[in-house]
């Protein structure tokens, strides 16, 4: 059964977007404030070893812009072949008690060149994947499914603070993950209790060479909408309507954003080819912050296109149900 | 001569029996509101920082999940650079690992929370025990017990040449790496570096390469013996006296006369050492099974188990010599009638200044000026209240005495801390 929601809007962007804007904080802080309550929801790309422009770490960013805002969903970028999962898991379990449950992680595929730049960065090391993409998206499955099952390895009901018994936590709540992938092995439980929405959000972007079954583990998978749209959310699907991840199309806002008519009807066309929303890709954002937040935004609105941002927390957001926890002993 | 000036630092209390969950006031340990509350008391105050301590498996006690005390917590830089977000001045310490980190991510996440809080990040550095850690990682058990401070030193100096900005190409005993970062130069240089290690080794690796030390060194004689002998081993590696601050770890209790303190002093012992954790304690010299054993009555007479793995997991191994330990437990126990519960409340006691809000100032004063500290690391009892009576009461005594500043003087933690600029840049290892 498909479960109706609104069409969403959000922003792409990426943790090194101060460009060359000396006042990084200043930059950021700006920011924020002009994008949250504008759109549901913000990626944070991370740039990781990226030569010369590897900027901010995007988690950390994320957990600084966090309590900066107050309904702004923001996404934050990683790639989880070149990091520990266990690492992310906490961060983003993090990010979601800072923000009070609008966290989301970007689980970045980085593409051949970065990937080896990436591997020069940390070097040669036992656990972490061969550069090639069939063990890189084997392992990113497996950091994935590691980042999601710590989430879980705290049931909602673990602290207890029972002065009769003296337990301050009940072990039977805490759980090993037990994960044994290819390459490595992780054992949990997480340190960091299960985070408010259960499961943040994972989203992932399309990639036609990328294994199919990594766009199909996210909740969240971002399209060009330039390509086959309709074939993708098919392709996505196979088990049946409804049973994919959320498709949200990208659309590349141009420098001047001189083109509001053209997003606006791409925007028309990719929600009757099966997109739940649309991200809006800054690749200017000092020119492009005022025009597409005063101009754009309100034009798709005005169109009958997006709704205000209904609130609540991400998952909702996006028409997912409340994360059940895999450990947790059915009622 | 003008006095020294103190250096305070705010430990969030702790995934730890010192941590109290059982009293009413005790607040969440995960809530960011609990976060906020903490940083902003402490910014309040005038702390110089904050400090996280690190925990990466959740403690176990023969083969179970450790239960009786706090557990949780946010991840470290995450929750830092979180609070960077809404303080100004106050630094922001955390605890990592350099057995389960790699010097490239870990030194630009550093950097990171030094660009996002003005220059105001610093990172105690420590290793992890093996086997029981490395089961939540990539690389599990992957250094020798005996070369976790070569990697130590091999990745702070790594993380060096990442911090210049640029290009970095190292290639050393434990890492082969390269790249090009756009992160620098950083708001301080580089991030304030502390040490815990208090064996020779440690004490070491802190005068070559660190700028605190957080030291466990509780009365004023030991203290002072610890301080003399950092102090003496900065002139080998060129340093000044002052380019390393000495911060042992203490807590305090607050009353409205000496006795009062006492008190509660004494009922806060108790709900931090319940009956079943006074002999989870005891269970750490044993090593055996003692839960048959009335934590009011007398000390086991069997000998401890010196023959199998030790039964508690996740903590700082801190009884080498199980006979030794348990022949002066028993000894002591005897010699004062204590209780297995009492024996455990005296021997786990940390250094505590107690008394009014005037008697703790004095006492804290003292210590500094006779040279047995810089300044101390405070961990309170209570989330995340711990702090507010002794912003309220003791910090005024404090700069009163003209030890402690009205007000944050400068706009990095290096410039706080009155510590010389960043390192000079090390030869870079190629």
């Amino acid at each position: 059964m498909t479960q109706k929601s609104t069409f969403l809007v959000g922003f792409g962007l990426h943790a090194g977007a101060h460009g060359d804007d000396p006042d990084w904080r200043g930059f950021w802080s700006g920011l924020i404030g002009r994008l949250d309550g504008a759109a549901e929801f913000l990626t944070l790309e991370d740039r990781f070893a990226d030569p010369g422009r590897d900027g901010l770490d995007a988690i950390l960013l994320a957990n600084w812009l966090a309590p900066r805002s107050r309904d702004i969903g923001i996404i934050a970028g990683a790639p989880l072949n070149v990091l520990e999962p266990f690492h992310v898991s906490t961060a983003i379990a993090t990010l979601d008690y800072v923000s009070g449950g609008r966290a989301g992680l970007l689980a970045q595929r980085l593409d051949q060149q970065r990937s080896l730049d990436a591997g020069r960065a940390i070097g040669a090391l036992k656990g972490f994947p061969a550069v090639d993409p069939p063990s890189l998206d084997r392992d990113a499955l497996a950091a994935a499914e590691v980042v999601r099952r710590l989430w879980d390895s705290w049931e909602d009901d673990a602290v207890i603070r029972d002065v009769v018994s003296q337990r301050y936590v009940d072990g039977e709540k805490l759980h090993y993950i037990d994960f044994q992938g290819a390459d490595f092995r992780v054992l949990g439980p997480s340190i960091t209790p299960r985070p408010p929405q259960g499961q943040p959000l994972v989203a992932t972007s399309w990639t036609a060479e990328a294994d199919l079954a990594l766009a199909r583990a996210a909740d969240v998978v971002f399209v060009p909408a330039a390509s086959d749209l309709a074939g993708i959310v098919a392709k996505l699907e196979g088990d049946g309507p409804g049973t994919g991840p959320k498709v949200i199309a990208d659309l590349h806002v141009k420098p001047d954003v001189a083109d509001v008519a053209d997003l606006i009807a791409a925007a028309k066309t990719s929600e009757t080819q099966g997109a739940r929303g649309v991200r809006l890709i800054l690749t200017d954002p000092h020119r492009q912050i005022a025009p597409v937040v005063d101009t754009l935004v309100p034009a798709l609105r005005t169109a009958g296109l997006v709704a205000q941002p209904p609130g609540g927390d991400l998952r909702s957001r996006f028409g997912l149900p409340a994360a059940r926890n895999r450990y947790a002993a059915a009622a | 001569m003008s006095k020294k000036q103190i250096i305070l630092g705010a430990q969030f209390p702790g995934v730890n029996n010192f941590t109290v969950w059982s009293d009413p006031a005790a607040g969440s340990q995960i809530a960011f509101s609990s976060f906020r509350h903490f940083a902003e008391t402490v910014e309040r105050g005038k702390f110089d920082f904050i400090f996280l301590a690190e925990g990466l498996r959740v403690r176990e006690q023969k083969g179970r999940f450790h239960e009786l005390d706090v557990v949780g917590r946010p991840n470290t830089l995450a929750i830092l650079t979180a609070l960077a977000s809404i303080t100004n001045h106050v630094g922001l310490i955390g605890t990592l690992t350099t057995t389960f980190n790699e010097p490239y991510p870990l030194a630009r996440q550093l950097a990171t929370l030094d660009i996002l809080s003005g220059g105001r990040a610093g990172w105690n550095v420590v290793t992890s025990p093996g086997a029981f850690t490395g089961a939540n990682f990539r690389r599990g058990d992957h250094l020798p017990f005996r070369e976790r401070y070569e990697r130590a030193r091999d990745f702070l100096e790594t993380a060096r040449s990442i911090w210049q900005g640029g290009d970095f190409h190292v290639r050393s005993p434990y890492f082969d790496i390269a790249g090009r970062t756009g992160a620098g130069p950083l708001p301080q240089g580089a991030p304030i570096i502390a040490q815990a290690g208090d064996s020779d080794e440690g004490r070491e690796l802190a005068a070559s390469h660190a700028d605190l030390i957080y030291s466990r060194h509780g009365t004023l004689e030991e203290g002072q013996a610890f301080y003399a002998d950092v102090k003496q081993r900065l002139a080998k590696y060129g340093r000044s006296r002052d380019a390393l601050k000495i911060l042992p770890g203490a807590n305090f209790v607050l009353g409205e006369t000496l006795e009062d303190a006492l008190e509660k002093q004494k009922a806060i012992r108790l709900q931090q050492v319940s009956p079943k954790n006074a002999i989870v304690f005891l269970e750490q010299v044993w090593n055996r099974d003692l839960t048959a054993y009335d934590p009011d009555g007398p000390l086991p007479e069997v000998d401890p188990d010196v023959a199998v793995e030790q039964l508690a997991q996740g903590r700082a191994a801190r009884y080498d010599n199980r006979l030794e330990t348990a022949r002066a437990w028993r000894e002591l126990a005897e010699r004062e009638k204590l209780s297995i519960r009492e024996l455990i409340i005296k021997v786990t006691g940390r250094k505590q200044f107690v008394g009014t809000p005037a008697q703790v100032a004095e006492e804290i004063d003292r210590y500094v000026q006779a040279d047995a500290a810089d300044g101390f690391v405070f961990a309170p009892h209570l989330t995340p209240g711990g702090f507010d009576e002794f912003v309220e009461k003791v910090i005024p005594i404090l700069q009163e005495r003209k030890v402690f500043r009205q007000d944050y003087a400068a706009p990095t933690l290096r410039g706080n801390l009155a510590l010389p600029q960043a390192w000079q840049p090390v030869a870079k290892a190629v």
